[in-house]
């Protein structure tokens, strides 16, 4: 691995600066934190759009499946919080598993079946209340717990993990897509049969993408549910956690591996701050609108359309 | 090493492959030809599993390959290219090589592929984009250089020639040539060009309307004139 | 107990007459352009709430919405069409994520025009009962049950007989070739979308009349819609009733037997059960598959 100074700087900034700028104040530290939160589920999301060629509508499944399975380990089995965070994304990765047999299915038909199966998760997590507390919920979820000395339960530590969580996940697909597999996964998409005839066994390929991306969406889930200490099934499977990271990946522009982030990051703080205060009932609208202007005008992405731009005005001098 | 028996391949009505049984040992280079439609290129997409035949077995190194699906194929050593080439897209030339071997092979060993770049004259383009960056010369190359970096024990070539003027078609079968007696690939090749056949095959079977009407040497295949009927017979319609 | 069971089977046969009449607009449009509308359940949740409005505004019986809806519902209908027809590159995936947004949009629109309350018909006549033999239903459920099979069937009739129906098949089945014939696949692609909306709108008034509304409801009807499709397989509308009369009935029975809350697990438990026993559908033509 190149360290680039333009990264090294990055980083620096991230997990230097920002906690001593704003740490102090709850408010904003708040917004990056739920910001990096969307930004993970976008950041899988796109992973599997990219790699695994599938659109998702379901991505709360894991989110959800995640956070309770973190939840309910650490609460009724006493395992460690961190611990839990990483069996939580297993959980996840268990409900991929059955997932599995939708994956013969085309585009379409395979988005709206996992939606079919985020609607089934939430409704068991809503009846099966022995387990997932029913609707009502469980609260008082242990929160991140202090180690080396650094209480990871206030609101730097938990910007931190979250921070360190996305950091790592965007390590892992950009490694993912430079090897072969990945490699082959690009190919498979335009050319089902080419990869086919030279031993690449596409199917078990496009299943692995989406145990990865189920995982990472999982842990995330888990970590908000230690962050929030609040779970219940119309949250944790909202469909806020599939609309607001699919705006975001396709606005900040999916087929990289920043534009999920930084579109998240985008989307999330002007939803938040501006849009907010002025339609408070209905501000998802202005997501799907952006959605939908999106996907007309650059379905690459913001800064697609940008590099379109200044591209027309060199060519016009 | 690979046996056909009885193998039949019907689409709804209509039958592609019709009862063709052919015997191909791992020294052959044998030449599949007939006139188009004959149900060459099905029968090699019953081979590579894109295409499940309707009746019959084929069997390769004795193991019953009907059970496996393509891309297991691919990896027991049937190797194959497409009429029409079919790179990875978005892939370099030189990575869609090293898809082929780390899935074809289960390892990667940068050499070789070096050494298929070369074979096939395509080093000077590994770094191109397969999709894009290529002649068509190149592209049927490239199909070539693929099967070939899955290390294939047998070699079903669709037609590489076809298309290619002159220059690009002597410099293909002196590759052709060579890849028999540099790599001891079994070798099954459809050509329309008589002379190439003959030029390179030990053997010859014929197709017409599905079903396998001559097989023999060039000399003899060429000779026969149920042979010469159904190809001028297929020229004039 | 049999009793029991014998009254959900025939209030779920009713019920099924409106999901077909969804499950068909979304099939009409996938046909015709190969493209999921998932704004498609937000479309009938729109008629059903012109039909709340209809009722608490004017005073009028729901069925009085029905030609209103009809309009709005096309217009917005065809709006999406014409977005969708926008798209560059990609439109088989693009249009779902696209589709998606303007039922995000929708579902945002009503929410705020209506707020999130759950509403239902207050109409007396409609929620009359009608004994059929031992059975009972609403009068608003056998009215649009019988209402759906006749539109089921004008819609049969209209795809065989009429030059529109007709370029519809033809575009659905072989699109250059229909090209090749004369037919223009945008007009055809937007009449699909217009039938879709006729048949979204009638399906939100009987939703309104004999069930329960609420914003978050759009969502649940595209997917239900869906379930169907996969239900009864490609290209059968006599597949797509059926498909739809086993999900109203499945759900039925599940809220007599089990409970009211398990209602949607019916609808998903026949969808993944369909999926791994028939991949192609009750109906469904087999795929040929290497």
């Amino acid at each position: 691995m190149k360290f680039k100074p333009t990264l090294v700087a990055s980083l620096l900034a991230v997990y230097v600066a920002v906690p001593l700028l704003f740490g102090a104040d709850n408010y904003v530290m708040s917004l990056v934190i739920a910001s990096l939160v969307i930004g993970g589920i976008a950041l899988s999301w796109a992973l599997l759009g990219n790699l695994g060629g599938m659109v998702s509508f379901g991505h709360a499944a894991f989110f959800g499946v995640g956070a309770y399975t973190s939840a309910v380990l650490s609460m009724q089995y006493h395992v460690p919080v961190f611990a839990a965070l990483v069996l939580g994304g297993a959980g996840a990765v268990i409900a991929a598993l059955l997932m599995l047999p939708v994956l013969r299915l085309r585009g379409p038909y395979f988005a709206l079946a996992i939606l079919a199966y985020a609607h089934i998760f939430r409704i068991v997590a809503s009846e099966w209340s022995s387990v997932t507390g029913g609707a009502a919920g469980i609260g008082n979820i242990p929160r991140l717990p202090t180690v080396l000395g650094i209480d990871f339960s206030s609101k730097t530590g938990n910007y931190l993990v979250i921070l360190t969580i996305v950091l790592v996940f965007a390590l892992a697909y950009a490694l993912i897509r430079r090897s072969p597999h990945g490699l082959a996964l690009r190919a498979m998409h335009d050319s089902d049969d080419a990869t086919r005839v030279v031993g690449v066994n596409n199917t078990l390929l496009k299943g692995m993408m989406l145990l990865v991306s189920a995982f990472m969406c999982g842990v995330v889930g888990a970590f908000n549910a230690h962050y929030i200490n609040f779970l219940e099934p119309d949250y944790a499977f909202s469909a806020l956690w599939v609309t607001i990271p699919i705006v975001a990946a396709i606005f900040g522009g999916y087929r990289t591996i920043t534009g999920p982030l930084v579109g998240a990051v985008v989307v999330y703080l002007v939803d938040q701050l501006i849009v907010k205060n002025l339609l408070p009932s209905g501000h998802q609208m202005v997501l799907g609108i952006v959605l939908v202007a999106m996907i007309v005008a650059s379905p690459d992405g913001l800064l697609a359309l940008v590099r379109k731009i200044t591209r027309k005005k060199h060519a016009a001098t | 090493m690979l046996q056909l028996e009885n193998v039949t391949v019907r689409f709804g009505g209509l039958t592609a492959v019709n009862n063709v049984s052919l015997s191909i040992g791992s020294g052959d280079v044998i030449g599949l030809v007939g006139a188009n439609g004959a149900g060459k290129t099905t029968l090699f997409n019953a081979i590579s599993g894109l295409v499940r035949p309707t009746s019959g077995k084929i069997l390769f190194n004795g193991h019953d390959v009907l059970r496996a699906p393509m891309y297991q194929r691919a990896r027991m050593g049937i190797g194959r290219t497409f009429q029409i080439p079919q790179p990875m897209h978005e892939l370099t030339v030189r990575q869609n090589l090293l898809v082929a071997q780390r899935f074809g092979t289960g390892s990667v060993d940068a050499r070789r592929i070096d050494d298929i770049l070369e074979f096939t004259s395509l080093a000077h383009k590994a770094e191109h984009d397969a999709a894009t960056g290529l002649a068509l010369t190149e592209l049927k190359a490239l199909e070539v250089a693929k099967a070939l970096a899955t290390n294939p024990k047998l070699l079903l070539l669709d037609e590489v020639l076809a298309g290619l003027e002159t220059h690009g078609k002597r410099r293909f079968m002196h590759m052709l040539k060579d890849l028999h007696q540099q790599f001891g690939v079994g070798i099954v090749i459809i050509e329309h060009d008589i002379d190439t056949i003959s030029n390179l095959c030990q053997r010859v079977a014929v197709l017409n309307f599905g079903g396998l009407i001559a097989e023999g040497t060039p000399a003899e295949v060429f000779s026969n004139p149920a042979v010469m009927e159904s190809y001028t017979g297929a020229a004039h319609a | 107990m049999t009793e029991l069971i014998l009254q959900a089977v025939y209030s779920g046969l009713l019920q099924g007459g409106s999901y077909a009449l969804i499950a068909l607009g979304l099939a009409l449009v996938f046909g015709a352009m190969k493209v999921i509308n998932l704004a498609h359940g937000e479309l009938v949740l729109l008629s059903a709430y012109i039909a709340y409005t209809v009722e608490s505004k004017l005073g009028w019986n729901p069925m009085a919405a029905i030609p209103i809806s009809v309009v709005i519902v096309c217009i917005a209908s065809s709006a999406v069409y014409f977005v969708v027809g926008r798209i560059k590159t990609n439109r088989e995936i693009n249009s779902l994520t696209l589709t998606y947004g303007i039922g995000v949009i929708l579902t945002n629109v009503i929410l705020m025009t209506w707020k999130a309350d759950v509403r239902t018909t207050n109409s007396t006549w409609m929620q009359e009962a009608i004994v059929v033999g031992p059975f009972y239903s609403m009068r608003s459920e056998v009215l649009f049950f019988g209402v759906s099979v006749a539109l089921i069937v004008g819609l049969w009739w209209w795809l065989s007989r009429s030059w529109y129906g007709r370029a519809v098949r033809a575009v659905s089945s072989n699109r250059d070739a229909a090209k090749l014939m004369g037919i223009n696949p945008g007009r055809t692609e937007l009449v699909s979308f217009i039938v879709a909306g006729i048949l979204a709108a009638f399906a939100g008034v009987a939703l309104f009349s004999y069930g329960v509304i609420t914003p978050a409801y759009g969502g649940v009807l595209t997917v239900k819609a869906f379930i169907i499709t996969v239900l009864a397989g490609m290209g059968s509308i006599p597949g797509v009733l059926i498909g739809a009369i086993l999900l109203g009935v499945a759900e039925s029975l599940t809220v007599t037997l089990a409970s009211s809350a398990l209602q949607e697990l019916a609808g998903m438990g026949l969808f993944l059960l369909v999926l791994f026993v028939m991949p192609n559908g009750l109906f469904g033509a087999s795929r040929r598959r290497g």
